[in-house]
């Protein structure tokens, strides 16, 4: 309900400023009309006339914008609540569960599995919105150390196998020519595990995921995340990357998220020198998520 | 059902808050659990079992619409979440209510703004709690819940002297207790259960103001803070059905500051 009354003010701001541009180009016609005949002054007047409806413009565009800005942010505060308070109502539940009810050890065994696996979650998701903050400001600097990339996108694979559940098969890695990067371990790392998760949470049923190392040219090296999911349409490869942007359309709308994850990602490539990107087909065949970094010499 | 039962009823509802034992008894009541997170679904389904309710979990709204489809569906109740892959929460219980499926539903969600929790009671819900929840808390109000239907089924069974008749009609217009419907001239709305026992007792206690809290306690049966203004929404709908000019209500007063009151037959002002 909130988020149409926001459409008719975007709408509403938008007439404001055409309203006011005709209004202007009404007064300045006329007053052509009557003076016409002097020229310094008609010079002036269509210099002021450009000030004003550029200004209008500029006024309407960043409202807009701002506007806009604002949704993202409410979107990203729902899902941050429902990606907070989630594991926690599972953990508080299984908790008192434990206090109130005779289990047996089974059971018992089971319910703390969960309640790790839970904990696990909720940690992830802070460690997402704590990462953000950091990656945000400027003033944090990355923590540059030579590493091997290869390493790094081996353990990330096989960590994410077993908190997926995932057989080889479905998460395969072909590492190719070794390279190492001038690189902060712990932002290479999530980047990368954030490709992997988005790569199997938007696989469907059948998780179909290979990643790839591969040297691009003399000065670079690219980590490759292919999938056999939900795809991404033109209009969005881009916008994915954007602070808060989740993907629109019912298909996306099952899938929990923060919007922060490729912003992650997009902003480690950003601060290492290096690049990301998504490649697809179109809806229903697939994606492929690039994160190309320099060599370290 | 017998007055016994409504009486035995009564009696569980009067046991302790702790969770207990499986009851047991014969025809366990069904509830429909619809919550997409697998490990809360499990533990609900752990626990309502263990309470001794037949427990079914459906994890998408198009599901759980499903599970009503196929003509008389066999829940006494639901628990409902909201952000659910495909159709949400809200969408699901408004669309069951238009259906005419009015299985006392209690709204299971993290979404705890104020506007939420109107947007659920206004879709239909009948109790709304958010999550984290209290597991003693949440079964209390789900047997709160199934309590409040079998009185209302035990009432249209065994009508007792001193309650309310079936019927109840004023002005131009009719309740009918036993239908869940209310006429006016030649419109029927059909209520849903809570609406219906906010109606029940504000004619109960017609010509008496009462206040939000008091309706609170007596129709919803809870005693904490909950916001009371969902109240208010129950009284904008009912004033849609029954007041000819909803914004200047005849029967269905707001006394500022205390409360409402119900008054079958206003004096005529013009």
């Amino acid at each position: 309900m909130v988020v149409v009354s926001r459409r008719k003010s975007v709408g509403l701001f938008i007439a404001l400023s055409v309203g006011l541009i005709s209004v202007i180009l009404l007064l300045y016609v006329g007053w052509v009309l009557l003076s016409w005949r002097t020229g310094v002054l008609l010079f002036l007047g269509i210099l002021l006339l450009a000030m004003l409806i550029s200004g209008v413009i500029l006024n309407t565009f960043f409202l807009v914008r701002e506007i806009r800005r604002n949704e993202q942010h409410d979107a990203f505060i729902n899902a941050v609540t429902h990606e907070l308070k989630t594991p926690i109502a599972s953990i508080r539940l299984y908790l008192q569960t434990l206090q109130t009810r005779p289990v047996d050890d089974a059971k018992r065994a089971e319910f703390y599995r969960t309640m790790v696996e839970d904990s696990d979650r909720l940690l992830a998701t802070v460690e997402q919105v704590l990462r953000t903050g950091r990656i945000g400001s400027a003033k944090g600097k990355p923590n540059l150390a030579r590493i091997d990339l290869g390493e790094v996108v081996e353990e990330c694979v096989t960590r994410a196998r077993t908190l997926y559940h995932l057989a080889p098969e479905a998460l395969a890695y072909t590492p190719g020519a070794g390279a190492s990067i001038l690189a902060d371990m712990d932002e290479v790392q999530a980047a990368i595990s954030n490709l992997i998760e988005n790569a199997v949470k938007y696989s469907g049923g059948q998780v179909r995921v290979t990643v790839e190392t591969a040297t691009v040219d003399e000065e670079h090296v690219a980590v490759r995340v292919h999938d056999h999911g939900t795809g991404i349409p033109k209009t969005e490869l881009k916008q994915i990357f954007k602070r808060f942007h989740r993907a629109p359309g019912p298909v996306a709308a099952r899938i929990p998220g923060t919007g922060l994850g490729l912003y992650i990602v997009r902003s480690v490539a950003k601060r290492h020198g290096g690049r990301a990107w998504a490649e697809s087909e179109g809806p229903g065949r697939g994606s492929t998520f690039v994160l190309q970094l320099p060599i370290a010499r | 059902m017998s007055r016994d039962s409504a009486h035995n009823a009564a009696r569980r509802g009067a046991e302790s808050q702790r969770p207990s034992g499986a009851v047991a008894r014969a025809g366990r009541r069904a509830l429909l659990v619809v919550e997409d997170e697998r490990h809360l679904a499990d533990g609900l389904r752990f626990n309502l079992e263990a309470e001794g309710y037949q427990v079914q979990v459906a994890e998408t709204g198009e599901e759980a619409l499903e599970a009503f489809a196929g003509g008389a569906p066999s829940f006494d109740a639901m628990v409902l979440d909201v952000m659910l892959p495909g159709k949400d929460g809200f969408t699901v219980i408004s669309e069951l209510r238009q259906a005419g499926q009015f299985i006392p539903t209690l709204i299971l969600t993290a979404r705890g703004h104020p506007d939420d929790v109107l947007k659920g009671f206004a879709a239909g819900a009948d109790d709304y709690l958010t999550k984290p929840f209290d597991l003693a808390i949440l079964i209390a109000r789900i047997r709160g819940l199934l309590r409040r239907s079998e009185w209302v089924r035990s009432e249209a069974k065994a009508p007792l002297p001193q309650r309310p008749k079936d019927r109840f009609t004023f002005a131009d217009k009719t309740v009918d207790f036993n239908l869940l419907e209310l006429r006016v001239k030649d419109h029927v709305f059909p209520l849903t259960l809570m609406e219906m026992n906010v109606l029940r007792y504000l004619i109960q206690h017609e010509s008496e103001t009462v206040s939000r809290k008091k309706m609170l306690e007596q129709v919803w049966g809870l005693h904490e803070d909950t916001d009371t203004r969902a109240i208010d929404n129950f009284i904008v709908r009912l004033r849609r059905y029954l007041e000819d000019d909803p914004a200047r209500p005849r029967h269905l007063l707001t006394v500022r500051g205390l409360g409402y009151r119900f008054v079958a037959n206003p004096v005529k002002t013009d």
